[in-house]
């Protein structure tokens, strides 16, 4: 098979901290690959790596085939990014940031035209390009941003989180063109992200990297599967001994477990809705009253909560310098 | 590559054209120092205030009153008033009220008729060293026709006449600083583009997504370098003419072809040296406020000790060696030989020599030290 993205056991150090830990990754050509974890897991580093912002300390990672290290020019005309910040220039209007950077890779003026023309139309911003990036909003910035990451037609699209900050009508908007261009442009897409509907919805594979190291690595329900969290159907009931409807109920075939209080019971199960119907109709069966169900899906939060555990991370502090005061982190200050 | 630098180019142009207050900055800053400068410092001192403490009353007492009173009419340079009270008079002069007091002692006429050291006490305010000079100068030129009068026996000296040829023609002190006006403007645009861009897309984060493209250092240390040229070339030549229309010195009357190619020289290696200083400085920075902070300063250690505002002669020993390195000593020194005395290449190849050996060494320094990373 021929993988977009391969690393081998890739390391990366800042002094005597170590933000990635021997990731091993291998994407294929044409998938939609997320990465997951909490804050300072190590996602950005392993992108910025990836995108040759930043050398590894060890270990070996090929785009395409080429080397990020050894080949890094190579690699940068294969790869388009959309970092995590907005990085697109407030002076300049939305044609000429894609002009500008189509120019950057070296592409000839009719080429450019056709091309940003075509990208524009696709993100919705041909009646907008003459306008400065500074009117735009931020779910037209980074539509502009994911557009003029593809404008030199790369073979993998890298996105940092994508689609933070933006309001739930622009994230949608973002993954339907992210879903378009893949299909269209056989991109392969490499996104890290903290939403895991994002990852649900766009990913075929996701990894869940917590302090520098693959934690989880799969498709989205082979992770579901793992985890002995499943889906929740909640009933609550009256008219009935709780412990005898609860032993009735653990006997069900696709029930892995079930748990009483003193109003319901907390089913788990790994049929989803399938099996609510039987549920009810046997729990009247033996006399209950049932008042209320409600059925509790097992989400990719519960995956990453299973993998990355409920603690919150402890980032390292950043600093600020001792001469500016506030502004820049610096490596010395207070 | 030509496609990536020129990218660099037009993107710097694009944004420098759409900030029109740094543009006004740029060309309004140098005419002000011109106006502000060049009127303030020329100024002939006139009406400096001079208490008269007369306590001989005699008739050599009276004469120095009349010598006063012939300057207070001729050039005007004192205001005279007649005090009796030397206490009230010494009072006023320490609480600014006169620049100077003259107390002729109540002997004064004696010792003159006698010939016996006879003394004028001149009391200066030589907190204002500059309006102290002028009056001790003014007083001190009337004191020999004071003489004159009592020698009984006139001497009478073969006196020779001097006559000062002025080379070129007449310079005001306004138009001598269209030289010093012109490199503050190359200085400014040096600052406020090339490797400020840099700063601001550090600061802004654009820089990373100019670093996850193909291009290289040397692209980007180019293209800042383009942009900032041609703008701050614009800009010094605008400035130069605001100059000369405002302090009326016709420039375009001086310069020959090949003063105005010499001078296109002088400002497009003086540009490239300042822009190369800016590099090395900012290589590395992140934050515009350290800019802001260190274009102040620059301006002031390069501006100052360049010879613009007053001849490097009459600095120190330690303040000429700076100035023998300062690029803007040499562009102050070759453009005043272009633009006053119509000079060629001869005059100021030394100074065309250091600006591009300067330039060179600090661009490549510059490109040395620039990080092409986060």
């Amino acid at each position: 098979m021929i993988y977009a993205i391969e690393t081998d056991n890739l390391v990366k150090e800042y002094g005597g901290l170590r933000a990635l830990s021997g990731i091993t990754l291998r994407i294929p050509q044409g998938g939609c690959f997320g990465l997951l974890g909490p804050n300072g897991a190590g996602k950005t580093t392993l992108i910025r790596v990836l995108t040759t912002l930043l050398s590894p300390t060890s270990g070996r990672a090929f785009l395409m085939g080429h080397d990020v290290v050894r080949e890094a020019a190579s690699v940068r005309t294969r790869i388009g990014v959309v970092p995590q910040a907005m990085t697109s220039d407030l002076d300049l209007t939305g044609y000429e940031t894609m002009d500008i950077y189509a120019r950057f890779f070296g592409m000839g003026r009719s080429e450019r035209s056709e091309r940003i023309d075509e990208l524009l139309g696709l993100v919705g911003l041909k009646d907008r390009a003459s306008d400065l990036v500074a009117t735009y909003s931020g779910g037209m910035r980074r539509r502009l941003e994911i557009a003029r990451g593809l404008v030199h037609k790369p073979a993998i699209l890298i996105l940092d989180e994508p689609t933070i900050g933006l309001d739930p009508q622009s994230r949608h908007v973002v993954w339907g063109l992210l879903e378009r261009f893949r299909m269209e442009d056989d991109l392969t897409i490499l996104l890290t992200t903290h939403y895991m509907d994002e990852a649900e919805v766009l990913c075929d594979q996701v990894a869940i990297i917590d302090y520098g190291k693959i934690v989880a690595l799969g498709t989205v329900p082979g992770l579901k599967s793992q985890i002995p969290q499943k889906d929740t159907v909640e009933l609550r009931l009256t008219s009935v001994d709780m412990q005898v409807a609860a032993d009735w109920v653990a006997g069900l075939q696709g029930v892995v477990g079930c748990r009483v209080d003193d109003t319901g019971l907390f089913v788990s199960t790994d049929k989803g809705a399938q099996i609510i119907p039987l549920l009810v109709g046997g729990l009247k069966d033996l006399g209950a009253l049932v008042t209320s169900v409600t059925l509790k899906q097992q989400t990719l939060e519960d995956v990453f909560i299973h993998f990355t555990g409920r603690p919150i991370r402890e980032e390292e502090a950043r600093k600020v310098s001792f001469l500016l005061g506030a502004g820049i982190p610096t490596k010395w200050g207070r | 590559m030509m496609h990536r630098f020129l990218a660099i180019l037009e993107r710097d142009l694009r944004k420098f054209i759409r900030n029109p207050i740094v543009v006004a900055m740029s060309l309004l800053m140098p005419i002000i120092y011109l106006v502000i400068l060049g009127n303030s410092f020329q100024g002939e001192l006139r009406r400096l205030p001079l208490a008269v403490v007369d306590m001989d009353n005699g008739p050599y007492s009276a004469r120095v009153m009349e010598l006063l009173a012939s300057i207070e009419a001729g050039s005007g340079t004192v205001v005279i008033s007649v005090v009796s009270d030397q206490g009230f008079a010494m009072k006023a002069l320490r609480e600014g009220i006169f620049k100077a007091v003259i107390v002729l002692p109540p002997d004064f006429s004696r010792r003159v008729i006698r010939n016996d050291n006879a003394e004028i006490g001149l009391f200066l305010d030589n907190a204002e060293t500059i309006s102290a000079m002028t009056i001790k100068a003014a007083v001190g030129g009337a004191l020999p026709e004071l003489k004159r009068d009592f020698i009984s026996v006139r001497e009478h000296h073969l006196e020779a006449g001097l006559r000062s040829v002025e080379l070129y023609r007449k310079i005001d002190y306004d138009q001598t600083l269209i030289p010093g006006i012109v490199i503050m403007a190359i200085f400014l645009g040096a600052m406020t583009t090339g490797a400020f861009n840099m700063v601001m897309d550090r600061f802004l984060g654009v820089d990373e997504s100019y670093f996850l493209t193909p291009l290289t250092k040397t692209d980007i240390v180019m293209g800042l370098v383009a942009s900032g040229l041609l703008i701050t070339t614009v800009l010094a030549v605008l400035v130069l003419t605001l100059s000369s229309v405002i302090s009326g010195y016709p420039i375009w009357e001086s310069l020959s072809v090949e003063g105005f190619l010499l001078l296109a020289a002088v400002i497009i290696f003086s540009t490239l040296g300042l822009q190369g200083i800016m590099f090395v400085i900012m290589g590395r920075i992140n934050h515009p406020r350290i800019v802001g902070v260190l274009g102040g300063f620059l301006n002031v250690i390069l501006f100052f000790p360049s010879g613009a505002i007053y001849p490097v002669e009459s600095f120190p020993a330690w303040l000429k060696v700076f100035a023998d390195v300062n690029p803007e000593s040499y562009s102050v020194h070759a453009m005043r030989a272009l633009l006053f005395k119509g000079a060629g290449i001869e005059a100021v190849k030394g100074d065309i020599i250091f600006l591009s050996v300067f330039a060179v060494l600090l661009l490549g320094l510059g490109t040395l030290s620039f990080k092409r990373a986060l």
